[in-house]
């Protein structure tokens, strides 16, 4: 398990309050019973955390946890070879 | 008219504020795009503004978070140098009733809608400062009026059309026009979100389907409210809060076809 994917799961848990084990690759964001206003204050600290922008236009194309960690590592990779 | 001004219009990247950011870009205004979540959307008003002959610039910032307000205007300072036409248009909220409202949410809702248009105006007055300007913020009916799951947006615009007077008094020695146009529902993406839920909640009940003047009320009919109020035309215009419903609200009990 990757330092990205630790960050992302304490902000999760942090702001959405849902138990960490139910944040496997499958998870959906019903399964953590996040509700949109969690969903942007996640992408929102997420942004500030690593000093990306992760528009709308990405963030409506997750299907889960594991879309989502996938999307973020590709993302600080980017930034990193930038 | 509005030529060699500089304006900044929040949440502009779509919906009324797009039309508003267009509209005072057709009266030949530089336009400053903000936007929050939607770059693409951010990007393509900002091209649709250029292909205008004005000049446009995006720039991303939660104004619920007072340090990327202050961000924004750092990058304004830097660009423009000063500013004529602060438009407060950026909203958030949750289809809440009041007993399901929580602080996380009334908090969110109140800071991105009636406390950030206090923060950008500290800032924006330092811009027009010498020289006078124009500020509109965008309200809604649902300051004065009960609209279901509305509870935090409402008492966010309540807060926003107080501190419009208060900015309109205060303001006016320096030159500025403060003041506020308030729509019924919107033909907009978050117009019809929230119509949907309203729907959903009132049945047939949905009073909102037309309005007396025969149709809903689109982003344009705010936007050309909204360039007049920042027009010299409107220079005695102070604190007041513009109605652009097509009559929606005086009548309470529904639309009479007879017209009486």
């Amino acid at each position: 398990m990757s330092a990205t994917e630790e960050t992302i799961k304490d902000i999760i848990v942090k702001i959405v309050h849902c138990d960490r084990e139910i944040l496997t690759p499958t998870a959906t964001f019903q399964d953590m019973k996040a509700d949109s206003l969690d969903m942007v204050q996640v992408l929102v600290a997420l942004e500030d955390e690593f000093g990306i922008e992760i528009p709308d236009e990405d963030a409506q194309k997750f299907q889960n946890f594991g879309d989502f960690v996938a999307y973020m590592q590709a993302r600080i990779a980017e930034k990193g070879s930038a | 008219m509005l030529k060699d001004k500089v304006a900044l219009v929040t949440g502009s990247s779509r919906g009324i504020g797009r039309a508003i950011a267009l509209k005072l870009a057709e009266e030949g205004a530089d336009v400053i795009i903000n936007f929050f979540r939607r770059r693409q959307a951010a990007e393509q008003t900002a091209k649709d503004i250029e292909s205008l002959g004005v000049t446009a610039k995006v720039v991303k910032a939660n104004v619920g978070d007072p340090e990327k307000i202050d961000e924004m205007f750092d990058i304004i300072g830097s660009s423009f140098g000063r500013l004529d036409i602060f438009i407060n248009n950026a909203a958030s909220g949750l289809p809440r009733s009041a007993l399901d409202l929580d602080t996380k949410g009334w908090e969110w809702t109140m800071d991105i809608n009636a406390k950030a248009f206090l923060l950008c105006t500290q800032r924006a007055v330092k811009l027009m400062e010498g020289r006078g300007g124009k500020i509109v913020t965008i309200s809604s009916l649902g300051s004065h009026l009960v609209l279901p799951g509305y509870v935090a947006i409402g008492i966010s615009k309540a807060a926003l059309e107080a501190l419009t007077r208060y900015l309109a008094i205060e303001l006016a020695p320096k030159g500025i026009c403060v003041n506020a146009v308030a729509a019924s529902l919107v033909t907009t993406e978050a117009g019809m979100l929230y119509a949907r839920v309203a729907k959903e909640q009132l049945g047939e009940a949905f009073p909102w389907q037309t309005t007396p003047a025969g149709r809903l009320v689109a982003p344009e009919d705010v936007a050309n409210v909204v360039a007049f109020l920042c027009s010299e035309e409107a220079f005695m215009i102070r604190g007041q809060i513009i109605i652009v419903d097509g009559g929606t609200s005086l009548v309470p009990f529904g639309f009479m076809s007879t017209g009486g």
